[in-house]
Parts: structure tokens; sequence; C-alpha cells
């Protein structure tokens, strides 16, 4: 349906309204709620006297609220704000998180300005202020974060507000500072005997690959950065290039580690709890410097070690979502990848918060099931 | 100072001031004002850090019971004030807040124990607002407002860095963040005075905007009437020289038509009497009539149909502010035609003498427009005048017992011939025979005018003016005794003159059958009246103050604002106006040689216009892309923008160009310092300014700080100079 021309206008102008009001807003302190009393009663014993000194004295009061409003808006005008948050946090584990704050004004100085965070909607006071930012100025703010769960934590912008400069209001703004925070499971201990017993079952499931060793892996044209004392001097002289020598890592065993995502709702728990299991045991594996490779729903992080691999499996571990089971069993094979027998896969670990028995998954062709009962008791700590 | 310290003495300041404000409103009695001021003293020298005063307010503790057994104490007082001494609510709410305010002091520990006391304050500033319209409310009401902003700011303050937890203060500074100053800093002082200014300058503009929709019922009055003497109805001789000595000011007399040299000394003129008895002069008649209204709130004073004086006489205005009198004689330059003012009617006797209906319970303010008789050219010279019966019937009343004046006033206008001639000669003779004192007492005396005349042979103006009534009226010229003011105090500051009680004084009006009644003056000038000393001059500076606060604040009204109104609103049509006539002014010799220019172009060539035409505009254009340099560099410092960080490095590039204009590039391998190096072997002119913008375009870039609005002229400067060089320079 169209509109006409007035009602597009009438609609606009109530938009800039609503948007400016959602951006500026002000509000009387308990001191500014007895001021504007007086104010009001000296107002009233003018009109009732006729006495102008009377009206002097409301226009003093009158005045006195005006400069209130105007040094506020000068405080919070031309305010810029630039966050500076990490790519991946872990829950419950207390991250430093940075602000900028810069006051643009040529001539005045703000003061008195406190600082909240807007998070998905909502006000988090985390105790910034700035008692004065002189004019052209910035100032960097830092303050701690513990985020509690994993998943994105969206901030929306930085709602400043100040009560300069005679504490009669609070004048609030909202400056726009999106800003996106991936929080990943949180790394819980885990018993040296069960993933001493994982790697142990996954011994001999090897795979060729680069590493400290003395076995020849791979014969290479140098790169700059390279140990000049792994140039194969015989293959350097034959073929005049510069080729180094690369040694096949010893002891490499891979593990790939497939969660399921099916779950019903009063599993949530455990299923949360089987998240941070696998991220656990992830961070244990990697910090042995096995080859890891996470498998959830469609989600594959690919073979790989590192540190830089196991952040990418915690993206991936941060990302995912549980899914309710149907009862008629369509959609399960999303949620459950297929476990195929390919090489590279090596040892399988499967992580299954919950199973249906009346439909069996292809979970179970896995090397080692952890089934709901085993999670409670590996998990019952977290 | 330290916040603290700052915050509790501008507390206790502001207490003062209105503290002070009530004292001058003479509302608190001396038995409460004393103690308070001490108290207040001493809360003032503890809040201003000496150390004896605090080191004795430390070892006084008192239990609260006590504050409250006082509190209790001041209620009762309250009570007694109430219903046996004063018995008004006004002076015992006052005398109650004066007593709060000295508990308070007292008691001053938690910020709740301020924000009373602010309450207290503004409520005792706003009871000597009630009780007070005089001129020394200004100060106290600047100082208020003064000490208000500092309070305020210093209370938000103190209160936001006593929450600020240690904890929550920023962990890292990048820039170095800058602590608020916890001591008064230079730069915190002179904001906070700012504000103030601010403050004020806003005060006055809402002050002077804000709609008067008050009624006024319970406007209080300014006070009690002045007495004075004279206008009453039967004046005994010598009663005026008791108000001689007196300086309160009765009235004060602007003269807006008027140019400056003739405000020497001024006649206002207040009631005449034709009756004599030998000791007192009084009416003969007591009727009066009311003034017709010729427009709104204006008064004809000349009877109606009688015809004005015209062009024998001049015409004066005056604008009168006339204090509370406790007569409701009205005085004007003699003699009144026109009275306006706030009155619903205007009474006028039968000597022309001008009366409200009763005296005034406050200030008033009225115009006044006269004719000022002047004595016709044949009236000087003629041997033998005409008088009307009515006129004679009542001028030439004379005391049965003035044989000896008579004979005085027939020796003394033996040598005059004509009735001027002779009026003269009595004035003369007054003048010099006889010696101006206010000592000696007549009234009590049986012929007061005879022992004038005869044996003191001192007086004043009653009783020269009443001898030469009585002379006049002996030798057969009708005259009559004038009572009113003779102003000669002229404030320059202010362009009015000052009328005091000493300026009471009595003349004679002579009758000219064709002038009508002439205005004479026996008594001599009195020298000793001029001053100009600085201190005088400072005083009718003060007074001048006085009666612009009292026009622009304590009367200032609905009518005023509207006034001001169609002033703004006829000042910008006038305006409109003169621009308009300006511009049509520039524009005619302009579009004159445009038209002729077009003329000649269209006689020689049709296709000349155009061309004309794009030549003018090439050249606007050429013109502007000559300045663009200096366009863009005024665009670069002059305009906001909002990164202006940026604007170093605009300038920078600007210059770049400049010097790429006069043949030296910059290498793209060149870093800035090397280029500057370079500018400086191949121009040598340009070498320094090039050094200096790009240490500070290295300062703005790279430095940690933005570089200051008076570092970016000084690049701004730099280029400008680049751009002038001469390619010659080189």
């Amino acid at each position: 349906m169209k509109h006409p021309p007035l009602n597009l206008r009438v609609s606009r102008t109530f938009s800039f309204v609503q948007g400016m009001s959602r951006r500026r807003s002000i509000r009387l302190t308990t001191e500014g709620t007895r001021f504007l009393l007086f104010t009001f009663g000296i107002g009233l014993a003018a009109i009732n006297t006729g006495n102008n000194l009377f009206y002097l004295l409301l226009a003093m009061m009158l005045s006195l609220i005006v400069i209130s409003g105007l040094l506020s808006e000068y405080c919070l005008r031309r305010l810029e704000f630039h966050r500076h948050v990490p790519d991946l946090i872990m829950a419950n584990e207390p991250t430093t998180l940075t602000l900028s704050v810069t006051n643009r004004n040529r001539h005045l100085s703000s003061f008195s300005l406190r600082l909240l965070d807007v998070v998905e909607g909502q006000d988090v006071d985390r105790g910034l202020s700035i008692h004065l930012l002189p004019p052209q100025s910035s100032v960097l703010l830092s303050y701690p974060l513990l985020a509690t769960k994993r998943g994105w934590i969206r901030f929306q912008g930085i709602r400043a507000y100040t009560l300069f400069p005679f504490g009669l209001f609070l004048k609030k703004g909202l400056y726009s500072t999106e800003a996106h925070l991936l929080v990943s499971p949180p790394i819980r201990p885990l018993t040296l005997r069960f993933v001493d017993e994982l790697v142990s079952e996954g011994q001999g499931q090897s795979l060729p690959q680069r590493g400290h060793g003395t076995q020849l892996y791979n014969l290479r044209l140098y790169q700059p950065g390279d140990d000049s004392r792994a140039i194969h001097w015989m293959t350097t002289a034959r073929t005049s290039q510069l080729i180094v020598r690369e040694t096949e890592a010893e002891d490499q065993r891979r593990i790939t580690v497939v969660l399921s995502i099916v779950a019903p709702e009063e599993c949530a728990p455990l299923f949360e709890r089987s998240v941070t299991f696998v991220a656990s045991l992830l961070w244990q594996l990697t910090e042995r410097a096995y080859p890891v490779r996470l498998i959830i729903g469609t989600e594959d992080s690919g073979l790989g070690s590192g540190s830089a691999h196991l952040l990418a499996m915690l993206r991936l571990l941060a990302l995912c979502e549980r899914q309710p089971p149907e009862t008629n069993g369509v959609g399960h094979h999303g949620a459950h990848p297929p476990l195929t027998h390919e090489a590279e896969r090596g040892y399988t670990v499967a992580v299954v918060p919950w199973s249906d028995q009346a439909a069996p998954t292809n979970m179970e062709q896995a090397d080692r099931v952890l089934h709901a009962t085993q999670l409670e008791e590996l998990t019952h700590a977290f | 100072m330290p916040f603290d310290q700052a915050f509790a003495l501008s507390s206790v300041f502001l207490a003062a001031t209105a503290f002070t404000g009530l004292v001058l409103a003479q509302s608190v009695p001396l038995w409460l004002a004393l103690p308070t001021a001490i108290i207040l003293t001493i809360s003032l020298l503890h809040a201003g850090g000496i150390h004896f005063v605090r080191q004795a307010m430390a070892r006084v503790t008192v239990s609260p019971t006590l504050w409250n057994v006082l509190l209790i104490g001041a209620l009762a007082i309250l009570l007694i004030d109430l219903t046996v001494v004063s018995r008004d609510l006004l002076p015992a709410g006052i005398h109650f807040l004066v007593m709060l305010l000295a508990i308070k002091l007292l008691t001053l520990q938690q910020r709740r124990d301020y924000r009373h006391l602010y309450g207290i304050s503004l409520m005792a500033i706003l009871a000597s607002a009630a009780l007070t319209t005089d001129a020394w409310y200004v100060p106290i009401f600047l100082l208020y407002m003064l000490a208000a902003v500092w309070t305020l700011l210093l209370y938000h303050l103190t209160q936001e860095t006593g929450e600020t937890p240690a904890a929550v203060t920023p962990a890292s500074t990048a820039a170095g963040q800058p602590t608020f100053p916890s001591r008064i800093t230079h730069h915190f002082f002179w904001l906070t005075n700012g504000i103030a200014v601010l403050t004020v300058a806003l005060t006055l503009a809402i002050f002077f905007l804000i709609p008067r929709i008050g009624a006024g019922m319970l406007q209080k009055t300014s006070g009690e009437a002045l007495r004075t003497t004279g206008f009453s109805d039967r004046v005994d001789l010598g009663t005026i020289g008791s108000v001689k000595q007196d300086p309160q000011i009765v009235m004060r007399v602007e003269l807006p038509d008027q140019p400056a040299i003739e405000k020497d000394r001024l006649y206002l003129r207040g009631l005449a009497y034709d009756q004599y008895n030998g000791r007192s002069w009084s009416h003969s008649g007591t009727r009066r009539r009311s003034l017709s209204l010729v427009a709104d709130g204006t008064f004809l004073a000349r009877p109606a149909g009688s015809r004005p004086l015209g062009s024998r006489s001049g015409t004066i205005r005056q604008d009168i502010l006339l204090e509370t009198l406790d007569t409701a004689v009205l005085f004007a330059v003699p003699f009144a035609e026109l009275v306006s003012g706030e009155f619903l009617t205007v009474q006028a006797d039968a000597m022309g003498g001008l009366h409200l209906p009763f005296p005034p319970s406050s200030r008033i303010r009225y115009s006044v427009t006269s004719q000022v008789p002047q004595l016709v050219e044949n009236e000087r010279t003629a041997s033998v005048l005409a008088y009307p019966d009515s006129i004679r019937s009542h001028y030439l009343q004379v005391p049965l017992e003035s044989q000896h004046v008579a004979e005085l006033a027939h020796r003394v206008i033996q040598q005059a011939t004509t009735p001027f001639g002779q009026t003269l000669a009595i004035q003369q003779h007054l003048l010099d025979n006889y010696r101006y004192s206010l000592e000696g007492d007549t009234a009590t005396l049986s012929h007061p005018l005879e022992e004038f005349l005869f044996t003191r042979k001192t007086g004043y103006c009653e009783h020269y003016a009443t001898a030469m009534v009585v002379m006049l009226r002996t030798v057969g010229i009708p005259a009559r005794l004038v009572t009113g003011f003779l102003a000669t105090e002229w404030n320059e500051y202010g362009g009015y003159f000052t009328v005091r009680q000493r300026d009471a004084h009595a003349w004679v009006e002579v009758y000219f059958p064709q002038s009508g009644w002439v205005t004479m003056d026996p008594t001599p000038s009195v020298s000793a009246a001029v001053t100009t000393s600085r201190w005088e001059s400072l005083s009718r500076l003060g007074e001048s103050v006085r009666l612009q606060w009292d026009r622009l604040f304590v009367r200032y009204s609905a009518k005023d604002q509207l006034a001001v109104v169609h002033g703004v609103r006829e000042g910008s049509d006038a305006l409109r106006e003169r621009v308009r006539r300006w511009v049509s002014s520039l524009s005619a010799p302009i579009s004159q040689v445009f038209s002729r220019l077009t003329h000649v172009a269209r006689t020689f060539q049709p296709g000349m216009l155009e061309l004309v035409t794009g030549v003018i505009v090439v050249g606007l254009a050429l013109f502007l892309l000559m300045l663009r340099d200096r366009i863009g560099l005024w665009a670069t410092t002059h305009l906001p923008t909002a990164h202006p960080e940026l604007a170093i490095v605009q300038l920078y590039t600007r210059m770049l160009r400049t010097v790429e204009r006069h043949g030296v590039s910059k290498p793209p391998a060149a870093t800035a310092s090397e280029f500057a190096r370079l500018v400086e072997q191949e121009w040598k002119a340009a070498g320094p300014m090039v050094a200096d913008v790009t240490a500070l375009y290295h300062q703005g870039r790279f430095g940690r700080n933005p570089l200051t609005p008076g570092e970016l002229s000084r690049a701004a400067e730099q280029v400008g100079r680049l751009q002038s060089l001469p390619h010659a320079a080189r």
C-alpha cells in the first residue's frame, strides 16, 4: 500500500524524533526535583505578588536549569568512542577490554562522565568514569570482562551520562560502537588417566607429518627464514638451487573428536558440559601436539595442530547449537555427521550427550563413544 | 585551595550573603543579628582553614540532644514572636529563619546539613526580596548568584570525587588521562566564574522576557511615606525651614526633550496660596475639578475650552518618578498642560495645583507636558495694566497690619514707572538687602513678615516670597505664593534632576493680563548648593544606578515588555528601510552603468552582451582560481571538521603542491625531513617555512598530543607565506 506523502513525512519525523530521544535522554535527580519544586514555589510567589525581585530570583533559578542543560549537552557532544575487543575469549576467564574515548570539542572539556556498556540492549555498569577530558584529547580505559556463557556477545554501544555541572539533571547520550566478541566454552581440567588412555588407544594410527625427527620427510626449495643447517648440500650442488631437508615428525597420532548436537531440552545442561568437555579435551590434545580434527554436525575443522587450529576449533564449539531431536527421526543426519573410514580420520572419539535408542546413529562406528552416563561422570566437577 | 575547603567556604559564603540581605532589609533585630553574625564569622574562618579556629572548634563537642533542644527553643521563640512580640507572620518567620541558619551553621557536618543550609539561604534571599526594593539588593543578588554557582558546582564535584572508588579508576591511560584537580586551579576558577557570568546574562534575559502575569495584589508598598511640609491647605510661615536640611530624595525628574544647557535649575510647582493672614497662607477656594481624559492615561490639565499659551511660551516635557509622600499633590514645571500616568483620575484646583484623589502608597511615575509662560513685550513697558475683577478680588488681599510693609513697598517702587518695573524693583530690593539664612524660627512669632523685613533682615524662601507677594499686593499688583521644589542637582550620569526634601521652595507668581501668571523668585541663590567633589560625583553615580534599578527591575511591567517589543519592531523596520535605501543607492549607479553598457553592446553587435557576460564569468572564475590557495588555507584552519588532526596533513599536502609548482617535487622515497632538507638546498627562501611546517606535521601526525589551534594557525601562516613567495626568489 502506498502511503500518502504527508503520512510519510510525519512518520519520518516521528522516527527522527524517536531516534534522537533514544540517543539523548534527560532525567531529574533528587536534588533536581527539589530545585524544581523551589523554582515552582518562587514562580507562584512571583505571580501572586507581582514582585519583580521574585521574578528576578525565578529567572536565576530558570537560568541555572538552562545552563545545566547546555553544559551537560556540551559535555556529551562530539565524544568519540572506539572499542578494542579480542577475537575470541573463553567463558569464565577474565579478559581485559579497552575503550578509547576522544573529546572532539575544540574548546570545552568534558566533565564527570560515567560510561555504561550497552550489551544486547541492556546497560551494564563496568564502573568506568572520566572526571575530566580536555578538548581534543583522548583517554584509553580498560576494564575486566567475565563472560559466563559461550557464543557471541554483541556490544551495541556506549551510553555516557553526566551530572555536570550542578547535579540537577542526569543527561545520557548513546554512542554506537558496534562490536562482536566470540566466547568459547571454558577449558576445564580433565583426568590425566582418561587422556592417557585415549592417547594410548590411538597409537599406531599415525600419518607421516612434517616435524621434529630424524627421518627424511621431504626436500624443498629454501625459503627466507629457514634454518641454514637444514640445507641439503648434495642436492643443492646437484640442482644449483638451495634445497632444504624436512624431517618427519616422530610419534604423530591423529585424533578426531565428533560432537553430537542432538539433545532434548532437558539435556541442555549436559550438552553444555559436553561442549566444555570437548573444548578441554581438544586443548589437552593440542598441548600434547597431536593432530586433531573436530566435527560438529556439518562443520568440520579439518585435521591440524597448534594453537591457531585450536582457536579455529574453539570457534566452532563457541557457535555450535543444540538441536532438539525430531520425532520422525528426520534431520538427525545433519546433526550426526557421517563417520566414514577415511584414512585421515584416525582415531575417532564420539561425544554423544543424548542418543535415541530407537534410532541408532552412525556415531556407534567411532573408536570410542562417550555416552551420557560417561559424560556425566567425566563432567560432574565442571 | 582543596575542593572540600572551597566547598565549605562557598556554602558558608552563600548563607552569609543571604543573611546580609536580611540585615540590610532591616528585618533582623540586633539581639539576633549580632550572634548570627558572630557564628557566620566563625564558620567562615573555620571553612577558610584558619588554624586556631579549627583547633578550637575541634575541642568543642556538643551532643545532638543539645541541637534538638536549640531547635525546640527556636520553635518556642517563633511562637512567642508570632503571638506576643511581632504579631506578624513575616517578621516572626524571618527571625525563625535566621535562628535556623545559625543552628545549621554550627552543625554543618553531613551533606544533608549543607542541603538544608542551601534551602534556608534561598528562603532568606527570597524574604529579603519581599522586604525591599532598594538598589543594595543588586550586589547582594549578584554575590548570591556567584556563590550559588560555586556551591552547586562544588557540591556536585565533591560528591563525584567522593563516590568514585579507586577500583574503577581507569586502569591504563594511553594518552595520559588528565586527572581531575583536587584543588581549585586557575582554569577551574575562571571556568566557574565564566559559568556565573553566563548565568547572570541568562538571568537578565529571562527576567526581561518572562511574561508578567502577576496581578500584584500582594505587592508590598515601598515603605513609610516621606513627610513633607508646605503642601497642605494652610501653611504657616517658617514651616519649610524644618526640612531645608533634609537630604532625602523626593523625586527624580528627567527632561527628555531639553538640551543639557538649560538644566541648571527647574521650578517644580506644587500648590499656590492666595490668602495671607499675617502668619499663614491658605486657599480661598477648595473646589477641585477632575481633569478630562484625552487619551489612554493622559489627562488635559488646562481647563477645557481655554486656549493654550502657544507661541508665547516654551514646552517642557518631564518624566517624574515621585517617591512615596504623605501628600496627594503632583508636582510639575508650571504650567501643566498634559499629565499622563497610571492614574484613574487627576484633579486640579483653581490655582492650577494638581492632585490625586489620595496620597499614593508606592512610588509613582508620571509624565507632564508644561507650557512655560513668558512675559509679552508690551506688558514690560505698559505703565498701567487692567486686571480682571476676579483677579483683583482674590490676589490683592493683604493682612490689616501691613501698613509698614506698604510704606516700604511704596518707597521701593518710587523710581519704577511700570508694573513690571515695580515688580522687578521689589524683587531686587529683597535680593539686595536681605540675607538668606535658615537660622531663627519665625513660626511662633506673631508678625513674622515684619520681623523679617524690619528687624532680623534674614530669612529663607518663604519669608522672601511672602514679603514680595504682600509688597506687590500693597502697590496693586496681583500676586500669589507658590510652594514646590527648586531642582538644582543635575545627575549627569542618569540625565535627570534629583530633588530632595531640602529643595523645598517657595516663590512668587505675578499676574499680567496678557501673559498670565509669571514666575518670579526673590530668594537669593545659595552658592554652597553646588558641590563638585569626587565624593558627590560618586554619590550621583550611585543615585543614577538606583534610579535605573528602580526603572528596569523594580518597576518593570508587562507594559514595558510591550514597549520593548514595539521598540524592537520599529527598530527593525527602520533598519530594514535604511538597508533598502542603502542597497538601492548603491545599486542605482551600478544598474545605470550596466544598462548603459548593455545598450552600447547591443548598439555595436547583437551578440556583444553574451560576450561581455561570458568575459565577466570567466574573469570571476579566474579570480577564484587565483585565490583558491588562500580560500583553501582559510577553510583548513577555520571551518569545523570531524577530524581536526587531519588539518595539518591537509596543510602539509598544500605545502607540497605549492613547492611543486615552483619546481621542487618530493621524490616518493624521500621522508618528510629529507624533503625539507632538499627544499633548503633547492630553494633557500622557502627553506625555513618548509622546515617549520614539516616539524609541525611530524608533531601533529606522529606526536602524542594533537596540535593546538595556535600551532595550526602558525602552519597555515607559513604555507600562506610560501604561496606568496615570488618565483624569482628561488
